[in-house]
């Protein structure tokens, strides 16, 4: 692999975004209600440079840092790439690095960490301090943790765990966040910490690398921290809490160090969403108690909106989602071509190319899709042949009303795991996380026969002999037409 | 006067004439503008009954048109007490 120079900070990040033109510095001050957050979903729904706001009301000194991975561009410059590279230019670089040797973390001295710049202990610990936006009008709260990694540690197995789980500031010692039973961290609580009644040590990283951010909200079985370095080609730089075990990104601007309660809820959201609705309602969800806040100078506050697409929040998910899902295919022996799943889907379709190899070939790739790891995070899976090119949504949609049976190629799977955030979901599902899925099976039947029974797609590609395609596409301009890029 | 928020599910949590628990938000501005407390309070939809006002969003955020007016009774403490 060829040596990989991504940004290693936030603040390296930012300086790569505003060169390449895809982030722009805003010198008036902004209002960290509403403004802010309303900034940020314009450049989101235009698909626009990100905002860097140096300047917020009430808070001298601190800056915000919205959409950062909002954009295919951004991506590529997260990862060191060229801002123009292609989608599947992106995602081969992804799998080549994910799938290389990991590369484990180092432990810095905490001298050298600049997220220890400032520290808030005891009394003088208040969220308020920090400029948390209130990010959509009608929010449930202000948000503190939008763009973020909350960390924590299996108390005996030793696992650590970054996972992007929103949290609403509470008041100035608590935060609220949505943390599905299905999560890594949901799972690590119900299965040791809840009936133990002990509470978890957990420390909230904002305004990591790109590269820590990605790996926090990725569905990778690989500990983020490795995870990290195999995305960025070296150890990724941590240092230990003030006041508990765990480690946290050295560079990142503010750590938030404390204890999810065992036996304390308070109320979260009404949050605006990735599908692009408030759908889960303001219920009591995980508590977290702050003991110590620490951060960087000049501290940037990260800011992801979610709403209609597009935001980081589908972006990001889409591609991490579909990645790891072929991952996972490839590794059962299928033979994919690919897995996208499109980000204005807000992650709820995979689109899975395959060569039609035996009978039930898409069956056992939505059963192995639904029943992983990935499966509560979206409902359908859209199965097309290996001739069907999974990034082009014209041929895809050709390809399932043309294809797709209504009797034998949609499969239902009731009874699943879903999310309370599914717009469609009945209320009682939502309370519950019930999902249910479906199939799309695009593929001819293998049973067919390929001469007599499968229709002749007819287009210019598939119909004309090579040497007639040849003459028509150089002879192009001269008939007429404008040149096609 | 204080500007108070609640967010509830159905106009029936706050019902008047008795002391009720809610989780309200301050509106005051300032730097812990929209952090919550919880506590016995008494509402009315009378606006000049109670010193404080105390507006309501639905639960998903939507801005209801009812207004009332509040008088916050006490605090309540939720936090076990083994936390600091
Ligand atoms: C902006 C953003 C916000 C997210 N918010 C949540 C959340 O509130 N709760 C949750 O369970 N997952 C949330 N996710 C998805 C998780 O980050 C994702 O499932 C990640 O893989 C979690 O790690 P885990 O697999 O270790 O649980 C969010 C993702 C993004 C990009």
């Amino acid at each position: 692999m060829s040596k990989i120079s991504a940004p290693r900070s936030n603040r390296e990040f930012i300086e790569a975004c505003v060169k390449a033109g895809d982030a722009v510095r805003i010198k008036q001050e902004v209002d960290w209600e509403n403004e802010a957050g309303a900034i940020v979903r314009r450049a989101c729904e235009l698909g626009a440079a990100a905002p860097f706001m140096e300047k917020i009301k009430d808070y001298p000194g601190f800056s915000y840092f919205g959409a950062p991975l909002s954009t295919y561009r951004r991506m590529a410059i997260s990862l060191g790439m060229d801002p123009a590279s292609s989608l599947p230019e992106i995602g081969k670089e992804y799998l080549a690095r994910t799938n290389s040797e990991p590369i484990a973390p180092v432990v810095i001295d905490r001298k050298d960490a600049p997220c220890k710049e400032n520290i808030l202990m005891g009394a003088d610990v208040d969220l308020c301090k920090l400029p948390v936006p209130l990010v959509h009008d009608g929010d449930g709260g202000r948000y503190v943790g939008t763009w973020h990694a909350v960390v924590t540690k299996h108390p005996v197995r030793g696992d650590v765990n970054w996972g992007m789980y929103r949290q609403m500031m509470f008041d100035s010692r608590t935060m609220s966040g949505a943390v599905f039973p299905f999560s890594d961290l949901g799972k690590q609580l119900s299965e040791y910490y809840l009936p133990r009644g002990i509470s978890c040590p957990f420390a909230t990283a904002i305004g990591l690398s790109p590269l820590a951010a990605m790996a926090a909200c990725a569905p990778s079985p690989i500990p983020e921290p490795e995870l990290v370095g195999m995305l960025s080609g070296e150890p990724a730089r941590l240092v230990k809490c003030e006041t508990n075990d765990l480690e946290v990104p050295a560079d990142a601007e503010i750590i938030i160090e404390g204890e999810i309660c065992p036996d304390y809820k308070v109320e979260e959201g009404p949050f605006g969403e990735y599908t692009g609705y408030r759908t889960s309602p303001r219920d009591f969800r995980v508590t977290f108690r702050v003991n110590c806040i620490t951060y960087r100078n000049n501290a940037t506050m990260t800011i992801s909106n979610m709403g209609v697409p597009q935001d980081e929040g589908q972006l990001l998910r889409s591609f991490s989602l579909g990645l790891e899902l072929e991952k996972l295919l490839r590794s059962q022996g299928i033979p994919v071509t690919g897995v996208y799943m499109h980000p204005r889907s807000t992650h709820h379709m995979m689109i899975v190319g395959v060569k039609p190899a035996y009978t039930g070939i898409a069956q056992q790739i939505a059963q192995l899709a639904f029943g992983s790891k990935l499966g509560p995070w979206f409902h359908m899976v859209m199965v097309v042949d290996d001739q069907t090119d999974i990034y082009n949504w014209d041929e895809v949609y050709h390809a399932f009303c043309t294809r797709c049976h209504p009797e034998n190629g949609i499969h239902i799977y009731r009874n699943t795991t879903g999310t309370p955030l599914y717009p469609f979901a009945t209320p009682h599902e939502r309370k519950y996380s019930i999902g249910s899925k479906v199939l799309f099976d695009c593929l001819w039947p293998v049973d067919w026969d390929k001469t007599n029974d499968v229709p002749t797609l007819v287009s210019f590609k598939n119909v004309y002999p090579k040497d007639i395609q040849e003459r028509v596409l150089s002879n192009w301009t001269a008939y007429g037409y404008p040149a096609v890029k | 006067m204080n500007q108070w928020e609640v967010f509830v599910m159905d106009m029936s949590e706050l019902a008047e004439g008795k002391d009720i628990q809610i989780s309200i938000r301050t509106l005051n501005p300032g730097m812990h503008k929209y952090t919550y407390k919880h506590v016995r309070a008494q509402v009315s939809s009378t606006l000049d009954k109670f010193p404080d006002q105390l507006q309501v969003r639905m639960g998903r955020g939507q801005l209801s048109p009812a207004k009332f007016s509040i008088k916050v009774i006490e605090e309540i403490r939720r936090l076990p007490p083994q936390y600091s």
